[in-house]
């Protein structure tokens, strides 16, 4: 199990079209990705459920990677959300 | 079974409505020509010279009482067609002539029967009368009723009949007045047997108001209006009136029997002092409650009718009202209660009964020539003088009354929130239609079908609309009467792939499952439901809905209806990488046209993004939607957007879920292209996209299999 912290700093927080491609990325590997913000836990791979967590500018999230490739899934994300996000 | 009683009641008496309505006027016309006409009242105040017999003002107003009194004589045949009317489902001017010639019959054969037994002299006095020319039983109202509601029932029953071959001629609604005219001519021999022991009851009950004082004319009262539905109050009363039973006395040398004959003999004797209380506490009481109770009663109905119906009940209520004050006919004002709210209606009897036992125990002595109006009060109480009559005494019972009616009608009302004229709901006569309906439909083979050939017959123009119905392989051919009723959306909201247009003639394209379709919408016309009322847009937005629910539950698909006006594009089309990759999911987009996005479907709204630019639906079936309002647009940070939902809430296909300006998010540069996404497309199945170009919200966009 991969945990990682990351402060959101795109104005728009996570809006639909980040939250697509963060879905995606999540999708890519067989590991579960969940995605962590003020005691609620979503699957990131279920799109509606990230995009209705709300996440906006400045929030903290707390992402809990597991599954045989936990790690490369973990790189992945943390690029994803460095990049965009 | 008690909604259904009461549902059935509530019928009752707003079928009642139609020959109400002429009451007053009828009443007005009575009751100021006969007073002017009668002989008794003329002498009395020295107007025989002005209104002379034979005269111009006396045959004016002698042709106002008896037209007015024509139509209190027929009031029975005005509910037998009146009632019938009320409570036929259709073809009601087919039951309008079966109630007539059903009343004609049974008392024909009442008539038979009354001369084959030895005529009106062998039977008992004052329970005979004559009727549209007929010797017949008394039977007042209820005779009327009792035809009107049988008829009804019977041409319910027997309009669609068919007959054999031979003889189709007499099937269907022809069927109607034979059936009826038999069934009556039954009817009358069992009331000729029935009718006359109820009659004997009532008189019985004449001796025992007489044995006991004042308690004996409070029940008198009670007696009198109890029976008043029933047209029975005749027999009761006239009795006490016009025989010995109602007393008899010796004025000026001459015997008088009846408690009437002796007011009016007194009245014209110039040795009274006093008018008899024993003769008249048969009569003032109804003045209490004529002039001052019921009017109030009326009031308090006005008072409780819902705001946006006062200005129509008020007419109906007012003359009512002002007919009673006037002349003393309440028949208009109780049968608008009498019906929905019976317990009110016991209520009254036992008021008025205890208002003629005040008169009686206040020594008042008012008499009338028929009953208790102001034209009474006043010719009869006022002009007498208040030594003679005590007429002064009714004011303070008459307010009392006023306070009462006022105060135990209005809570009565709104405790049991009775449905006064006013208070009904307004589709109820839709809503018993419909769920009899429903039952029905729950009854037959193929409940599925009903739907969905429910929404093709709206996209037709109704059943009235369609002139032959037929298929080919793929297509509906149908021949309507008027193309302008064909409402493609609508027809496409059945899962019509296509509508073609050929002047009067319609196809609708369907494939091959359409000689089902052709099929169950034949079985469908058959039924009752087809004749409902088309009610647009609910109606069909309800029925679309229901269908989607309907056809995901038999072929597992999940209908999207265009939540835009607009331009279906491809969603490869998109300005922007991640919805025209799919990245979102799957679906199509829509260029708008006009800035109100409407629900695509029902479901509740999982979230509505805070820059309002998006929102996510979830179906039932737990379908994602995504609805992304122009592109870029969480720039604008709600700037132009109006959210009309809010995250959690249930909503139904086509209402308004965002309004948005569409030319302030054209000026901050941003696209309107709206993608409509199915977020777990794959969890669910193929989308199958059914529109292209130009699209009106409402018309299916697509489904998924």
């Amino acid at each position: 199990m991969v945990t990682l912290q990351y402060t959101i700093k795109d104005p728009a927080g996570i809006h639909a079209r980040p939250a697509g491609l963060l879905s995606k990325t999540a999708k890519a590997f067989r590991s579960e990705v969940l995605i962590e913000k003020d005691g609620s836990t979503v699957n990131a791979s279920k799109l509606m459920m990230l995009m209705g967590m709300g996440i906006r500018c400045g929030d903290t999230i707390t992402i809990t990677v597991q599954g045989e490739d936990e790690s490369e899934a973990a790189e992945a994300i943390k690029a994803f959300l460095s990049e965009h996000l | 079974m008690k909604d259904k009683i009461f549902g059935v009641l509530q019928r009752v008496g707003r079928s009642f409505m139609l020959p109400i309505a002429l009451l007053p006027v009828a009443g007005l016309l009575l009751g100021i020509g006969s007073s002017f006409t009668n002989p008794t009242t003329l002498e009395a105040y020295h107007l025989t010279n002005i209104i002379k017999e034979g005269g111009l003002l006396f045959t004016i107003l002698n042709i106002m009482s008896k037209t007015g009194s024509v139509v209190f004589d027929n009031l029975a045949l005005l509910f037998a067609m009146g009632v019938a009317i009320g409570m036929a489902k259709k073809e009601k001017e087919v039951v309008a002539l079966s109630g007539a010639i059903s009343y004609l019959i049974m008392n024909t054969a009442i008539s038979t029967l009354i001369t084959a037994k030895g005529g009106v002299e062998a039977m008992a006095e004052n329970t005979t009368t004559v009727n549209l020319g007929i010797t017949t039983l008394q039977m007042g109202v209820f005779g009327g009723i009792l035809v009107g509601l049988g008829v009804a029932a019977l041409h319910n029953r027997f309009y669609k009949i068919q007959l054999p071959q031979v003889l189709s001629f007499f099937g269907g609604t022809r069927f109607v007045p034979i059936i009826c005219s038999l069934v009556y001519l039954l009817v009358g021999i069992v009331m000729f047997y029935l009718w006359p022991p109820v009659q004997a009851a009532i008189a019985q009950l004449g001796q025992l108001v007489l044995r006991s004082g004042y308690a004996g004319t409070w029940i008198y009262g009670i007696i009198e209006r109890a029976l008043i539905p029933f047209g029975l109050h005749h027999v009761f009363y006239m009795p006490f009136w016009q025989t010995e039973l109602g007393g008899s006395v010796v004025i000026d040398g001459v015997t008088v029997q009846g408690a009437q004959n002796i007011f009016f003999a007194e009245l014209a004797s110039k040795a009274t002092e006093r008018f008899s209380v024993s003769a008249t506490r048969f009569m003032t009481g109804k003045f209490p409650f004529m002039i001052f109770g019921l009017p109030a009663a009326a009031l308090a109905m006005y008072r409780t009718a819902r705001p946006e119906k006062k200005k129509l009940v008020g007419g109906l209520l007012f003359s009512a009202a002002l007919t009673s004050v006037l002349t003393g006919i309440t028949e208009p004002l109780e049968f608008t209660f009498l019906f929905v709210a019976p317990i009110m209606y016991v209520v009254h009897c036992i008021l008025a009964g205890l208002s003629f036992m005040l008169m009686h125990l206040l020594q008042v002595t008012v008499g009338m020539t028929f009953s208790g109006g102001l034209i009474d009060l006043v010719l009869f109480g006022v002009l007498q003088g208040n030594d003679k009559t005590n007429w002064i005494r009714i004011l303070p019972v008459g307010l009392l009354y006023a306070v009462l009616y006022y105060f135990i009608f209005y809570f009565l009302i709104r405790k049991f929130n009775f449905k006064t004229p006013g208070r009904e709901a307004d589709d109820e006569e839709t809503k018993l239609y419909t769920r009899k309906d429903l039952n029905e439909r729950n009854a037959s083979k193929n409940q599925n079908a009903d739907s969905v050939s429910a929404l093709i017959l709206a996209g037709l123009g109704g059943k009235a609309n369609l002139s032959d119905l037929d298929c080919c392989a793929t297509r509906l051919r149908v021949t309507v009467h008027d193309a302008a009723q064909v409402n493609d959306a609508l027809l496409k909201q059945s899962g019509a792939s296509g509508v073609i247009h050929k002047g009067n003639g319609v196809q609708v394209i369907y494939g091959p499952q359409v000689s089902v379709i052709k099929s169950r919408l034949e079985e469908f016309l058959d039924s009752p439901a087809a004749d409902a009322p088309l009610s647009l847009p609910e109606a069909s937005e309800a029925s679309a809905a229901e269908e989607s629910k309907i056809s995901h539950r038999n072929t597992a698909a999940i209908r999207l209806f265009s939540p835009l006006e607009g331009t279906v594009i491809p969603l490869e089309q998109v300005p922007d990488e991640a919805f025209a990759a799919g990245i979102l999911g799957q679906g199509i987009a829509i260029e708008p046209i006009a800035g109100k996005l409407y629900a695509p479907c029902n479901g509740t709204v999982s979230m509505v993004f805070e820059t309002q630019h998006a929102i996510n639906l979830v179906t039932e079936d737990g379908c994602e939607i995504l609805m992304h309002i122009g592109m870029d647009t969480v720039a604008l940070n709600g700037e132009g957007f109006t959210t009309h939902v809010k995250t959690g809430q249930s909503v139904r296909t086509g209402d308004l879920l965002i309004s948005f300006d569409m030319n302030k998010i054209q000026n901050e540069g941003c696209p309107l292209t709206t993608p409509i996404v199915i977020c777990n497309a794959e969890e669910l199945g193929n989308i199958e996209i059914v529109a292209s170009g130009a699209v009106r919200a409402g018309e299916t966009i697509l489904i998924i299999h």
